[in-house]
């Protein structure tokens, strides 16, 4: 069986009726509201399967469910039991884009690193992921700046490519391969012809974008630290927290785990998506929250997207798919996000501060009850701190925020949230 | 040594399953804190079960879910696994309403644990506030479990009020070993108190606290951390000679489910334990 293949489009519904007979199939389908999303197609004939827009969901649910069972606990007298509730399903994800393939192949690299997550890999071990190459952006892609498309050079088990009449077939990894030999009737060999035809929808996409997103230029600028308070500010009070950039992102996994009740005696561990952005995700018992504004959360999320996954995995952990920009009303998608670090004037890297400064920026003191603690202090030759404690003007409290910000122990920042609120 | 691999294979095998076990001993500490004394059910995990101090476990507690706790008993102890827990919400306080026999989900252990090797040598300076002092009491026993491999030892605790000081026992114990001194201080007193009230760092003066060949533990409310830093670093201690540890809300234990993410790190694997330096370098608010 030679490498690239040709499906005719009238034997497209045939392929996909034998594999929906021995996997469960997943494909792109627009429901009756008119969004499309990836379902679990039990009838080929019924649905009708949408190879055009952009699923408004990635596929990420399909491995790591939005929400799902890990356990099944019990109480038997004193006694308290755990059943493990492992999955596994022999899938396959037809029609996926480009963006969402890559980010799979992104988060198997999260669920295997380190400890093992069984759940996720066993959902994904019995997996054929077979992609269509976009053939023009859509609204908001910007998938080739992320170097995840609108065509892949790897990762697939199978690619197609529109052709019009017919499906380019590219074969990559060997499950692809099984799945087309088993059903090796609907296929044919692609001719030089086909082939130059592919390049050329590939090279006329490719030059196709409108949305240019330099990732490689914000990223240096994070890593220099040249990416200013002022706009996190911004970002903070434009981000409304509700957690919808998370939710639709392909790649971001973040989860928590709580328990469900079902009765007094029994009831389920489950695991749920969660989000960096939203209040309580870092907030401990007692109620000590270390990233209690909405600012410092948004800027977890794009640090943790851009420099921290650059560090880790050579890579930002974003593929391009636009989903947070037609998410996001206040606008803290990626693309606008970008544009701002990348249009911000050079920051001069700003000196440490002296704690009389920060407790000024806190609105703890005015400038002029600094100074006056100041030269009290130069009379006393007590610690600023304890001056200010023992003339009223801060707490404990606040003092130690302060010195918590100034030796930079990220812990004390928004400490009981006494200062800065 | 196969055994164990294989018992640690069992253990491993989901990350994320908790194995049951039961409470031997429940002691009040004080009037919201109790220190449990937990044994595995699974005999072959309760004879392989190892772990450092300063590491945590991922309590299960029936409906409640789970929580991250620090191991408060050196690994030492041969009698189970103790935790002291303060009673703070859903929980907590579920798990203060449990007696004897009842059961509990564990796993772990996670996280980096104290540098052992380092402080090997070393005089070694404790400074607890309030529950802070659990993880800081399984090192602490262990030094005391091999104590030719360390030099002096000093305590330092800090609590709320006399009523709120735990491991009594223990600060009380700790003070008549050779070489060691235990200083007790309260935030606020009563008639009966007649130790020290105030904050921590006037002990520091107190215990005639050298730099020299000296490491640093400090364990408590991020406040009291950073003001003891600051004493710490006034009197020369140098920065990667101050150990500490952050808190965090560890959801999964294993690096993957972002809850406690620190910089590009993760608490829950990388910490809880940290050097004064590692912390500075961290991104202030990430």
């Amino acid at each position: 069986m030679p490498d690239e293949l040709i499906l005719d489009k009238e034997h497209l519904t045939g392929f996909l009726r034998k594999i929906a007979k021995e996997r469960e199939l997943v494909a792109p389908v627009k429901n009756s509201h008119g969004d499309t999303l990836f379902e679990v197609v039990s009838s080929v004939d019924d649905i009708s399967l949408d190879l055009e827009s952009k699923p408004v969901m990635p596929a990420k649910n399909f491995f790591l469910p939005r929400t799902e069972t890990l356990f099944h606990y019990q109480r038997k007298g004193k006694q308290y039991l755990f059943k493990e509730v492992l999955p596994e399903v022999p899938r396959v994800l037809f029609g996926l884009r480009s963006c969402d393939l890559w980010a799979i192949l992104f988060l198997d690299v999260v669920f295997q690193e380190n400890f093992k997550d069984r759940y996720y890999l066993n959902r994904r071990s019995d997996t054929v992921l077979i992609n269509i190459g976009c053939r023009e952006p859509m609204r908001n892609c910007f998938c080739k700046s992320a170097k995840s498309g609108p065509f892949l050079t790897q990762g697939y088990d199978l690619q197609l490519t529109d052709l019009g009449d017919r499906f380019f077939v590219e074969i990559g990894r060997p499950r692809g391969r099984e799945l087309v030999e088993k059903w090796d009737y609907f296929f044919r060999p692609a001719t030089n012809r086909d082939r130059d035809e592919q390049y050329e929808i590939v090279l006329e996409a490719e030059s196709r974008f409108e949305r240019i997103v330099d990732f490689d230029t914000a990223i240096s600028r994070f890593i220099n630290n040249e990416v200013d308070d002022a706009l996190w500010e911004e970002l903070g009070n434009r981000c409304q927290g509700c957690g919808g950039c998370a939710y639709v992102c392909p790649t971001c996994y973040c989860f928590n785990i709580v328990d469900r009740p079902d009765s007094e005696t029994e009831g389920q561990r489950l695991r749920i998506h969660d989000a960096c952005t939203l209040a309580g995700f870092t907030r401990l018992a007692g109620g000590h929250n270390p990233r209690h504004e909405r600012s410092r959360r948004v800027r977890r999320r794009f640090y943790h997207k851009l420099p921290f996954a650059q560090e880790k995995y050579h890579r930002p952990s974003c593929v391009g798919c636009g989903r947070c920009v037609e998410i996001c009303f206040g606008r803290v998608d990626m693309i606008h996000f970008i544009r701002m670090v990348c249009e911000r004037p050079e920051k001069s890297k700003e000196a440490s501060l002296r704690l009389g400064e920060i407790l000024v920026r806190a609105g703890v003191i005015s400038t002029e009850e600094l100074k006056i603690a100041l030269e009290k202090q130069d009379r006393t030759g007590k610690l600023l701190g304890t001056q200010l404690i023992e003339d009223g003007l801060a707490t404990g409290k606040e003092i130690a925020f302060a010195l918590g910000r100034q030796l930079g122990i990220p812990e004390t920042v928004g400490t009981g949230g006494v200062v800065g609120r | 040594m196969e055994d164990r691999a294989q018992i640690l294979r069992k253990m491993v095998a989901n990350i994320y399953h908790p194995h049951s076990a039961s409470i031997q001993g429940v002691k009040e500490e004080t009037r919201d804190i109790k220190t449990l004394t937990l044994v595995f059910k699974d005999q072959e995990i309760q004879d392989h079960f190892t772990f450092q101090p300063g590491q945590f476990v991922l309590v299960s507690v029936f409906n409640c879910g789970e929580a991250p706790i620090s191991i408060s008993s050196s690994p030492t102890f041969s009698e189970g696994l103790q935790l002291s827990i303060k009673k703070m919400g859903l929980l907590t306080g579920e798990i203060h309403r449990y007696t004897e026999g009842e059961e509990v989900g564990l796993r772990g252990p996670y996280g980096n644990g104290f540098p052992l090797d380092e402080l090997c040598g070393h005089n070694l300076l404790f400074v607890g506030g309030g529950i802070g002092l659990a993880p800081l009491r399984s090192l602490i026993q262990y030094v005391f479990s091999k104590r030719s491999e360390f030099g002096r030892v000093t305590v330092l605790y800090g609590a709320r009020t006399p009523r709120d000081i735990v491991f009594k026992d223990d600060l009380a114990a700790w003070g008549r070993e050779k070489d060691v001194k235990v200083l007790t201080t309260v935030y606020r007193d009563n008639p009966e108190w007649k130790g020290e009230v105030g904050p921590l760092s006037p002990l520091l003066e107190k215990a005639a606290i050298s730099p020299s060949n000296t490491k640093a533990i400090i364990c408590g409310h991020p406040a009291i951390i950073s003001y003891v830093i600051f004493d710490l670093l006034k009197m020369g201690f140098a920065e990667d000679e101050i150990i500490s540890t952050l808190e965090r809300n560890m959801k999964c234990g294993v690096g993957k489910c972002g809850h406690c993410s620190i910089g590009s790190k993760f608490t829950c694997m990388h910490g809880p334990v940290f050097t004064y330096r590692q912390i500075k370098e961290f991104p202030s608010v990430l």
